[in-house]
């Protein structure tokens, strides 16, 4: 008898701006979880609109795009009882631009329906939660080869309420350092995707 | 003169003088009532609303007994009543004055009207009538010469009570508490058209940020110095009185008031100005157009609590897909408005734009409000969408991308040299001249290591050694390098590595075409260290900034992606599970907390608040108010419990019941939903 998995990934779909622009991040955290955890995973993720009360169903729900992100009333009130109710939102910058109209947006978006950003410490809970991130947020390939707003970034940003992470907030394109099938993952020597592990596994243990 | 018309003149006297009387004895009945309250008012302050009743109280009291009087007047005031009260005085007059004075006889006894005009009643009539002013005379007198005495505001207190006249009846030069009486004055930013207010002894005050906030109090033990964080202030004398002023912050503020050994708080409390309320009512809702033509009709309404500014409705067209998109943007229909309600409307002809098919339109409306000081605050509406179909909208292809290449780690890019110099030339009127080429140059040797990396590229690309920047180019040229020889020589070194340029391109060879905006890049960067090198870093921004978009335009060309509909992966999870070879270590788990953990931690400063009511008031006030201040942006109402406990116990009143509500609002039940799922375990 098969029961249903303790976790499932969950792409957010938004109405405005092209939330499917990383399809393969998906894959590659599941595969990363069942490679480093006893978590039991869905083996596809799911997309769920945002203005869709099937959001509440998942723990961690993941955001991304290039295009200017615009929430409608239903999505901004969605999202704000989504955190309300525990749950995480990471939002990352598939543009890696400080000046891109994502981010641009997508600030404006969260400040509006949630609250402010702010820099996350990297001695946070987040950065040591399964694999230790001394430093804080891994670097990207992105950010240090230059695309984007040509920075390394050295904060994620949060919203957090209380002692929990509610909106957690990359400029650093973990979309595009993650969005490769699970199974080129032997050409690297580093995996990169552990602080996606980290990422889900805080959002089930807080 | 005959009998009747001297009875009449003497009957005008002393009405004259009974209503002079009567009046005399309103006003210092009132006088007294006024009297009584400021002296009652130097002992025990009384509230403002009951000084309010004081002037009425004053005039309804004089008024009354004068009226009442006056009517009585009414009723004696006739001739008979006049010569009665002669008779009265002159008893061997044996009624031959009333019998004159009486209509019915009048004329026809002349005996007996040469027997009452031989008496001389005149001087009788004036002395009784300079007896009946002289006492209220004297009662008017005396309490307006006592009013006179009592200090200025005292008096001003009871006579025109208004807020902020606290200091009035402090005794100024005293060597007592100066902080004992303060009243403060707030008054709003000129964007607002709100009134100033005054404030009698405040906890806090609540105004818009920007505010001018003047805090007054009389002078007494040493001087008064305002603490705001780590920064001190020390009042200005202004007479018997200290002043100093502040200004609204952004952010809930206490502010510690000292004086010798006396201490006050008083909390500034932001009032947020809310940013405008736009709603874009055309186009109603998002939609894909076959073809990019006509005019789309926008139309946008606004409000705001204290006034709108502008609006425009904002443009942004994004074309491309992938990873590479490009966006202009633009504004159209610019308003101003001079109230607290607008609309916007405007058209677009989508042929203007030059829309592509996959391009897509945002529209959305923006509005600012008329706020200078602290904003001012942007509302901005739904953003709709007009997308514009692609013809080849469902081909797709799915490709498998490789992994990320090696990183260039060892140089800073040219946007972040860029913003350095923008950072240097902004902060350049507050630094020295010294200061400013140290860091200028410090940026320019940035600026050559990166113009150096782009050589290597460029050359490498040309077929030379990667070795010293142009060297390749130094050996052809025999002379020193600049810009434009680097530039020259590269031409040269293209058409030399090329060959014979291709048929009908005679300004340039392929090779340099391809490498153009890296050597404009390179070209620009050479001019813009040389500013910085000597020092000025403003006439370098305009070519760092032609280098940054000659790098963006050769990334662009080159780059190529092949992209489409990525096949679903499905993730082997018993194949993969485990076999990674890093072991991470999970993090104790953290049960999550039912209800907010600060909260037990406000209860206990509330408890240790109470425990001090008793003891030191002042010091459980000061509690309370800090408690108020961290509760401000998170629970406004538990905020404002304690707010009026903490006033109910500075005004020395029973503030049991205000206590009871505070601690219930800070320690209120914890939400509970019933909605979540079960989620997760530990891993």
């Amino acid at each position: 008898m098969s029961t249903a998995p303790d976790f499932t990934f969950c792409t957010v779909q938004y109405d405005s701006g092209d939330w499917d622009s990383a399809p393969l991040v998906s894959a590659n955290l599941i595969d990363s979880v069942a490679r480093y955890t006893s978590i039991s995973v869905a083996p596809t993720g799911v997309t769920v609109p945002l203005g869709s009360t099937e959001l509440f169903k998942y723990p961690l729900a993941y955001l991304t795009g290039h295009l200017p992100v615009r929430f409608s009333d239903l999505e901004r009130r969605m999202l704000r009882e989504y955190c309300d109710r525990g749950g995480m939102l990471f939002v990352d910058d598939h543009n890696h631009d400080v000046d891109g109209v994502f981010h641009k947006s997508a600030v404006e978006e969260i400040t509006r329906a949630i609250a402010p950003l702010k820099e996350l410490a990297n001695t946070h809970a987040l950065y040591s939660s399964f694999f230790k991130f001394e430093d804080g947020p891994p670097t990207t390939t992105h950010e240090l080869n230059g695309w984007g707003d040509n920075l390394v970034h050295k904060h994620l940003l949060a919203v957090q309420r209380g002692d929990r992470i509610a909106v957690l907030y990359s400029s650093k394109d973990y979309s595009s350092e993650w969005g490769y099938h699970p199974d080129n993952k032997r050409f690297l020597s580093i995996d990169n995707t552990k602080f996606g592990v980290n990422i889900i596994v805080y959002a089930l243990t807080r | 003169m005959t009998i009747v018309e001297r009875v009449e003149r003497a009957r005008r006297t002393l009405r004259a003088a009974a209503i002079a009387a009567v009046v005399l004895r309103g006003v210092a009945v009132a006088l007294a009532v006024l009297l009584l309250a400021a002296t009652a008012d130097a002992f025990v302050a009384l509230p403002a609303g009951a000084r309010d009743l004081v002037p009425l109280a004053a005039l309804l009291a004089s008024l009354l007994p004068i009226m009442r009087r006056l009517r009585r007047l009414g009723i004696r005031s006739d001739a008979l009543s006049a010569a009665l009260w002669i008779e009265s005085r002159f008893p061997a007059l044996r009624y031959a004055l009333v019998t004159a004075v009486d209509p019915r006889y009048s004329g026809r006894v002349p005996e007996i009207e040469r027997a009452a005009a031989a008496v001389p009643f005149e001087p009788v009539v004036k002395t009784a009538a300079r007896r009946a002013l002289t006492g209220p005379a004297i009662a008017v007198v005396v309490t307006a010469l006592v009013l006179l005495m009592l200090p200025a505001g005292a008096v001003a207190r009871v006579v025109r009570p208004a807020a902020g006249d606290a200091l009035d009846r402090a005794r100024a030069g005293s060597r007592t508490n100066p902080l004992a009486t303060v009243v403060v004055r707030v008054t709003p930013p000129a964007y607002a058209s709100l009134r100033a207010e005054s404030f009698d002894n405040p906890a806090s005050v609540r105004s818009l940020v920007g505010s001018a906030v003047i805090v007054e109090g009389v002078m007494g033990d040493g001087a008064v110095v305002a603490t705001i964080g780590d920064s001190r202030t020390t009042a200005t004398p202004n007479g018997d009185r200290w002043r100093l002023s502040l200004a609204m912050p952004a952010t809930p503020t206490a502010v510690r008031f000292r004086a010798a050994a006396h201490e006050r708080l008083l909390v500034l409390e932001p009032a947020p100005d809310s940013a405008p309320v736009v709603v874009l009512t055309l186009p109603a809702r998002d939609s894909i157009l076959r073809r990019a033509t006509g005019r789309v009709r926008l139309t946008a309404t606004a409000t705001d609590d204290y006034g709108l500014a502008s609006g425009a409705f904002e443009l942004i067209v994004s074309s491309g897909g992938g990873e590479n998109f490009t966006f202009k943007s633009r504004t159209l229909g610019a308003a101003t408005f001079s109230s607290k309600t607008g609309e916007l409307a405007a058209s677009i002809s989508l042929d203007s734009i030059g829309l592509q098919p996959g391009d897509m339109l945002h529209l959305r409306a923006v509005v600012r409000d008329r706020n200078d000081v602290s904003g001012p605050g942007v509302g901005t509406s739904d953003t709709r969408t007009l997308r514009i179909a692609r013809t080849d909208e469902y081909d797709s292809v799915a490709v498998d991308p490789a992994p990320p290449p090696e990183a260039e780690k060892n140089a800073l890019s040219q946007r972040m040299l860029r913003m350095m110099a923008q950072a240097l030339e902004k902060k350049r009127p507050n630094i020295s001249r010294a200061a400013l080429v140290t860091e200028s140059r410090s940026i320019a040797l940035d600026q050559t290591r990166l113009r150096k990396r782009i050589g290597e590229i460029v050359f490498t690309r040309l077929g030379e050694d990667t070795g010293e920047e142009g060297d390749a180019v130094q050996k052809r040229l025999d002379k020193p390098v600049n810009a434009d020889s680097v530039l020259a020589a590269a031409d040269r070194v293209a058409n030399e590595a090329a060959g014979t340029a291709l048929e009908g391109d005679h300004d340039e060879t392929p090779l340099l075409a391809v490498n153009r905006p890296l050597l404009e890049a390179y070209n620009a960067m050479w001019s813009a260290s040389s500013e910085l090198e000597v020092g000025d870093p403003a006439k370098a921004i305009p070519f760092m900034k032609k280098a940054l978009d000659a790098l963006q335009a050769a990334r662009s060309a080159e780059r190529i992606y092949l992209r489409g509909r990525t096949r679903a992966v499905v993730v082997d999870i018993e194949r993969v599970r485990l076999q990674g070879t890093d072991k991470g270590k999970p993090a104790g788990r953290t049960p999550r907390l039912a209800a907010d953990p600060a909260r037990d931690k406000r209860i206990e400063r509330f408890d240790a608040a109470l425990l001090l009511v008793r003891t030191a008031p002042s010091a459980a006030v000061d509690s309370l108010l800090l408690l108020r201040l961290d509760l401000l942006d998170r629970d406004i109402s538990a905020a404002r419990a304690i707010e009026a406990a903490a006033n109910a116990l500075r005004g020395g009143h029973d503030a049991t019941n205000a206590l009871i509500r505070a601690r219930r609002a800070i320690a209120s039940a914890p939400a509970a939903s019933t909605a979540l799922s079960a989620w997760g375990s530990p891993p």
